[in-house]
């Protein structure tokens, strides 16, 4: 399968902070989601995908094509959302209209109305009096509308409320009906991508977690609830992480077919995103 | 290109309403002979650009504008074609008043006084503007604005100093010469300065990380 | 068409879809040659993955239900009737032998058990 992005061995040095050996792929067509706690690095790896910060080792491809070198033609083809970045809210949304018609080649004004239109935004005041999710709506639509084929979202749902976010998946989801279009969407309300995103790549202190299909993520890892006498009958290269409450052992497994296999275990739980991100991040090797 | 322009002008037409109130107080002054209206353009200039740029800064347009085909480049060429625009348009007011004013109050024009004054003007305006700007690039406005209060500060002193102390009088004469020239000299010297200024702020930013 | 998902059943999601899908076709709700809704269409509809979608409709090709025209989309196959009561005998089959397997280590014995043969099938009329 053809990627949208490829990262390959992607590191960066802080003076507190580096990202190490980030590599995945995003294949075309798909909506990847890029969870992680805050600070985890997800907006810094979003950072030099789009060369805000260009000075790292390793190599990152878009649509096949080195991103360094090809900086100006790649942008013309996607879109971004990013967090505390935009336009000066002096401007108005009409502004911007007019501003990005200079910028995109496929700037198309109409389809920037129409969102404007099903956002409810106003065309006219200054970004300045936007409510915070009206602010949000309002830099989704300036990323979609010159109809690129690379969406990198860095929290686009933050500050929204449950019925605007499900409004904008929506969106997403409109988006990617077109099989050359592809999404990479940073979060940490991991139940917006649950049902949504094919892939998950998790990162926590600058490293890559995993990255897989969400599907083999919720159908294929369980979590194994146990008391002390079954937890220590596990072979510790069956189970991923652990993590003792106050009355059972929690155990993160990678096939929770196989496990059932070879344990009498009996409490063996789906996972969600959430549950999968505090195990791996807070339980024990 | 054009979009980033675009948007620079817009900035500056927000602030259109207060220049309008600047323009007819400071004409009024002109006329009532208590300011020298050539005043408008430094003062003016300085102020648009610095407050255009805070709103840049404020909601990180230089980092986003990197997110647009060329956009490290076109953000600062375009800062630095929106204020030789605002400059010429200013100086094109000014010098319009300052016509209308000479002629109400003294019922005389002096052409080539006026357009001298005005020449020297921009040219000092500029000078403040291309020291400022790659400061700004570097440190963010915030930070910059200290740093271009003890560079001004600092000219006015030295240049003070220069003409207190020292007999200028054997460069004035040496370089008598050159006198009918001057306009033309004030045009280079402002067109090597705009783009030496222009050089160092875009290798700043191709630099910069955010 | 009406596909309803739970997200709390345990069941697949991609396994929820093909299972319905499969029910339409064999209910000729879903008629021969019919084009079905693309990968894409369907999930943004159903509001899941892509993958999950595709997944769906792979195992239906797989089981014959429905063909794939390439650059056209999907289609449902001409169904082989004598195929899909195989199956379904298979499956029933499958699912005695394992009631069968549980009244023995339980001790039912085999009139109890056509007894609620009877129960169930009078409660579903």
């Amino acid at each position: 399968m053809e990627n949208s992005l490829e990262i390959k061995k992607l590191s960066k040095k802080y003076d507190n902070f580096a990202l190490e050996n980030i590599s995945f792929n995003l294949p075309k067509g798909m909506i990847m989601g890029f969870i992680g706690e805050n600070g985890a690095g997800k907006t810094t790896t979003i950072k030099t995908i789009l060369n805000i910060v260009q000075d790292y080792t390793g190599e990152i491809k878009i649509f096949g094509l080195d991103n360094r070198q090809n900086d100006k033609k790649i942008k013309e083809d996607i879109g971004v959302v990013l967090d505390d970045m935009f336009f000066p809210e002096i401007l108005t949304p009409l502004d911007i209209d007019k501003i990005m018609r200079g910028i995109y080649k496929n700037w198309d004004s109409s389809l920037f109305k129409n969102y404007l239109n099903e956002f409810k935004l106003p065309s006219k005041k200054i970004i300045k009096t936007l409510s915070k999710g009206m602010h949000k709506k309002l830099e989704i639509a300036t990323a979609l509308a010159h109809h690129p084929k690379l969406l990198i979202l860095d929290e686009p749902t933050s500050g929204l409320d449950p019925v605007a976010r499900a409004e904008v998946i929506e969106i997403f989801q409109r988006f990617i009906e077109n099989a050359d279009c592809s999404i990479l969407f940073s979060t940490h309300i991991t139940t917006d991508l649950e049902h949504v995103a094919d892939y998950i790549t998790f990162i926590d202190e600058g490293k890559i977690l995993l990255s897989k299909t969400t599907e083999e993520l919720l159908e294929q890892y369980g979590i194994v609830k146990c008391n002390k006498d079954d937890f220590q009958k596990i072979d510790a290269k069956d189970y991923l992480k652990y993590k003792k409450t106050k009355y059972a052992y929690e155990v993160l497994v990678e096939n929770k077919k196989e496990f059932t296999k070879k344990y009498n275990i009996k409490v063996i739980d789906k996972l969600t995103l959430d549950e999968l991100m505090v195990l791996m991040i807070k339980g024990e090797e | 290109m054009l979009g980033f322009i675009k948007k620079d002008l817009a900035m500056i037409k927000s602030n259109f309403k207060l220049l309008g109130i600047l323009i007819i107080i400071y004409t009024i002054m002109g006329f009532l002979g208590k300011m020298d209206i050539s005043f408008i353009l430094p003062f003016m200039s300085v102020m648009i650009m610095i407050s255009s740029f805070s709103y840049d800064n404020y909601n990180n347009w230089d980092a986003y504008a990197i997110t647009f085909p060329d956009g490290r480049k076109n953000g600062v060429k375009s800062k630095y074609i929106t204020t030789i625009l605002m400059v010429l348009v200013v100086s094109l007011i000014t010098l319009i008043l300052s016509f209308l004013i000479s002629y109400v109050t003294t019922k005389s024009i002096n052409y080539g006084e006026t357009l001298v004054t005005m020449l020297g003007t921009i040219f000092g305006t500029l000078l403040v503007l291309t020291i400022m700007y790659p400061i700004i690039y570097k440190l963010g406005v915030e930070k910059a604005r200290m740093a271009i209060f003890l560079i001004v500060f600092g000219i006015v002193i030295i240049g003070g100093f220069l003409v207190q102390y020292i007999d200028l009088s054997v460069i004035t004469k040496s370089l008598a010469f050159l006198e009918n020239y001057l306009g033309l000299i004030l045009i280079i010297i402002t067109i090597l300065m705009v783009y030496i200024s222009y050089k160092i702020a875009l290798h700043i930013v191709m630099k910069k990380e955010y | 068409m009406e596909i309803i998902i739970s997200n709390s059943s345990g069941v697949p999601i991609y396994e929820q879809i093909k299972e319905q899908i499969k029910e339409k076709i064999i209910a000729n709700e879903l008629k021969e040659n019919e084009l079905l809704p693309s990968i894409r269409t369907l999930a943004k509809d159903l509001r899941c993955s892509v993958i999950t979608t595709k997944n769906a409709y792979e195992e239906l090709v797989k089981e014959g239900y429905v063909k794939t025209i390439p650059a056209k989309g999907f289609y449902v196959a001409k169904i082989n009737k004598d195929i899909i009561r195989e199956e379904q005998l298979n499956k029933i089959e499958e699912l005695l032998s394992e009631a069968i397997h549980l009244a023995k280590a339980s001790n039912v014995s085999r009139a109890v058990l056509n007894e609620m043969i009877d129960i169930l099938e009078s409660e579903e009329k």
